[in-house]
């Protein structure tokens, strides 16, 4: 017991005495040439976040910075996320740039960054609820209104199959609690409700959302002309995003389906290909709208097989997103950027504009 | 470490060497050494590193890490090993999270709640084992699943957030980082590692642990009830992942459903490189905090060398299967 002490207190000693032989750097260079952008991304492998990278360096080349970009293994790792971002700002950058994935866990390292006068520029997502002042800027899509373009392309095509009994519309979203996936999942159920609710076929007051305590509304799925039914897996896997896509092409009722990013297409398209083609964008079958990009994405949309997809620009995410928090720290004032999205089908996936902003 | 000391009793041919290496505990003292040397070699390549800061960060990233070893250190000195405590942690904190979100109960409420079901799954492993003498790995791999699920649909698959610093409920942060900054929950860690290697090294059910793992069958043989004995170091992990649910609360303030599954992971890991055995009968306290730091200095420290989180992840998994190496060479050495 007595060394279990000794060595324990030998540990905690050695630990603070190196501790306190450091001080911290300054962090205010006069010329870009010493500025360092921490970038925290919302993930890494994922082939958005390569784009968003390829931006990233691209204006850091520009203004002639150094550039750090890491993020974490997936969407959930909350704790991995603030453990890079306490990191960052230990090190003194110029900047933060960051894509939380909680705003809420990491509030106290914002404030510290604020009270260390770091500019933070939030981008993707963004950094929603962050405290007052702490972020400049944003560079991100307007997802909510991304959201709205899709169920209204996905109306267009079904309009027709309204008013033959009870309506399916089905959507798979990775998760509900990041800004973008909620703003693109309430974007989109808000405008198709709406629309529907337009349409004679369908009406006021017979659209049941159902699937998730967040967008549920109080319409009894027996007697509504038209359901949404959301599904969001149980964990952030392509195997557990199969499942629920699976379970919604099960339906025979189902007449539309939206997966609202990556992982939700892969998932459509991988339930798809274990049953037998349920979905396409004529005919009988599900029209199948998506969001983002990805090579699977990509080749559904050229074999017909999804109506289209929205796409945001990745690569001028990054590059905004890097090119404000040169600017912030340089101490010039910055204002959020709409970094804009776009539809694409296959008549238009292969054009110059479009191709530019997909990815694989 | 006891059972090195009573081998050393035991075995006459031990060299004068050995018996003064087992004497100081050798193997706490190589990988404290380990320890500040990665910490050094840190220090010295980044100025920012060796910030007070850095150091609050370095607390912050120990703490679940810190409870979850040292309560699995208990099972696995048994010889088993406890696959659920990283997913028990996250569904007891998610529970703790419903219970003052939902039910509208203060927070003291929720950390208690926390508690209870951890150590409640703790006790279940405990029974799986002992008592219906399930191997551990299948036991816990069970629970392990049954807790990540349960943790979604207790908060019916949504993220639950504990209070924020400086609201009004959010006294219970103050446990592990003062406003100040100050990280006091190192002391909480050091105060529950104390506790640990009393009750280890110092009590019947830590004697006993040791014993079962050394040789179940002749423990049992010589009058020991082993299922009580046995079931305790589960409930010791549950326990421990119930603190290690707490800190991770008051340190990352969001819960989200499904989380968990590799968290064990971090915690075996600090155990190992801590030099305690995973076939059982070895191991110690000092051995698992220090481990604990090994981990989280790399973890906290790789990104001052600006690598990519793969490359960190590459790098730790070197260092544990060279700190599981020299302990296990040094073994050999003192046995021969």
């Amino acid at each position: 017991m007595k060394k279990a002490l000794l060595s324990l207190g030998i540990g905690l000693l050695s630990i603070s005495l190196l501790a306190a032989c450091g001080k911290s750097a300054s962090n205010k260079p006069t010329s870009t040439k010493d500025m360092r952008v921490e970038v925290i991304a919302k993930g890494f492998q994922h082939d958005f976040w390569k784009s968003v990278l390829k931006g990233s360096k691209q204006a850091a080349d520009k203004h002639g910075v150094k550039l750090n970009f890491v993020g974490p293994k997936d969407e959930t790792a909350v704790a991995e996320q603030l453990e890079m971002l306490n990191n960052a700002i230990n090190k003194n950058p110029s900047a933060i740039v960051l894509a939380a994935l909680d705003t809420k866990s990491e509030i106290d390292a914002i404030q510290n960054a604020k009270d260390k006068n770091v500019p933070v520029i939030g981008f993707d997502s963004g950094v929603p609820g962050a405290p007052k002042g702490a972020v400049k800027a944003n560079a991100a899509t307007d997802n909510y209104k991304a959201g709205g373009i899709v169920a209204q392309h996905l109306y267009d095509a079904i309009k027709t199959r309204l008013g033959k009994g009870q309506v399916r519309i089905g959507i798979v979203s990775q998760e509900v609690n990041s800004m973008s996936l909620s703003q693109r999942t309430g974007g989109f159920i808000d405008k198709m409700t709406k629309l529907l609710e337009a349409d004679p076929n369908v009406g006021k007051g017979q659209v049941a959302v159902i699937g998730h305590d967040k967008y549920n509304n109080d319409v009894s799925t027996k007697n509504a002309k038209a359901i949404i039914e959301l599904r969001v897996p149980a964990e952030v896997t392509d195997a557990a995003g199969k499942t629920e896509a699976a379970a919604l092409l099960e339906k025979k009722d189902l007449i539309g389906i939206y997966g609202s990013n990556e992982l939700g297409v892969k998932a459509i398209i991988n339930a798809n290909e274990a049953m037998g083609d349920r979905i396409g964008s004529t005919g009988d079958k599900v029209v199948t709208v998506g969001f983002d990009s990805g090579k699977l994405q990509q080749d559904a949309i050229r074999s017909g097989k999804f109506l289209g997809s929205i796409t945001q620009d990745p690569i001028k995410i990054g590059y905004d997103a890097v090119d404000l928090a040169v600017k912030a720290a340089q101490g010039k004032k910055v204002k959020d950027v709409d970094t804009g999205v776009k539809w694409y089908n296959k008549d238009n996936i292969d054009d110059k504009d479009i191709q530019a902003l997909l990815y694989e | 470490m006891a059972q090195t000391i009573k081998k050393a009793k035991i075995k006459s041919t031990e060299s004068t060497y050995t018996k003064i290496t087992n004497a100081i505990g050798l193997q706490q003292i190589v990988i404290l050494i380990v320890l500040i040397l990665i910490y050094a070699l840190f220090a010295a390549a980044s100025p920012a590193f060796r910030s007070g800061n850095t150091m609050t960060s370095i607390m912050d990233a120990s703490y679940y890490v810190g409870f979850l070893g040292l309560g699995v250190t208990f099972v696995i000195i048994t010889g088993g090993i406890d696959l659920s405590i990283g997913t028990s942690m996250m569904c007891a904190a998610i529970t703790g999270g419903v219970v003052y979100n939902e039910l509208h109960a203060p927070v003291w409420v929720a950390l208690v709640v926390i508690m209870v079901m951890a150590t409640g799954v703790g006790l279940i492993n405990g029974i799986l084992v002992a008592k219906f003498k399930l191997p551990p790995f299948i036991a816990t791999l069970g629970t392990m699943m049954i807790t990540r699920g349960l943790g979604s649909i207790i908060s019916n698959v949504k993220t639950e957030t504990f209070p924020l610093r400086g609201s009004a409920n959010g006294w219970y942060k103050s446990i592990f980082r003062t406003d100040g900054n100050f990280p006091t929950g190192v002391i909480l860690l050091v105060v529950m590692a104390i506790l640990a290697s009393v009750v280890l090294n110092h009590t019947k059910v830590g004697r006993y642990i040791f014993a079962i793992g050394s040789n179940r069958e002749a423990t049992r043989l010589s009058g020991v009830n082993v299922v009580t004995s046995e079931a305790m170091a589960y409930v010791i992990a549950g326990f421990f992942a119930g603190l290690a649910a707490i800190a991770y609360a008051a340190t990352y303030t969001t819960i989200m459903p499904g989380t968990g599954a590799g968290f064990e992971m971090d915690g075996i890991a600090a155990v190992v490189v801590g030099g305690t055995s995973l076939a059982g009968g070895v191991g110690s306290i000092v051995g698992t905090f220090i481990g604990v730091f090994i981990m989280t200095v790399l973890k906290v420290g790789l990104p001052y060398l600006d690598l990519q989180p793969h490359y960190q992840i590459f790098i730790t998994g070197f260092v544990v299967l060279l700190a599981v190496y020299v302990d296990i060479y040094r073994n050999r050495k003192a046995n021969k």
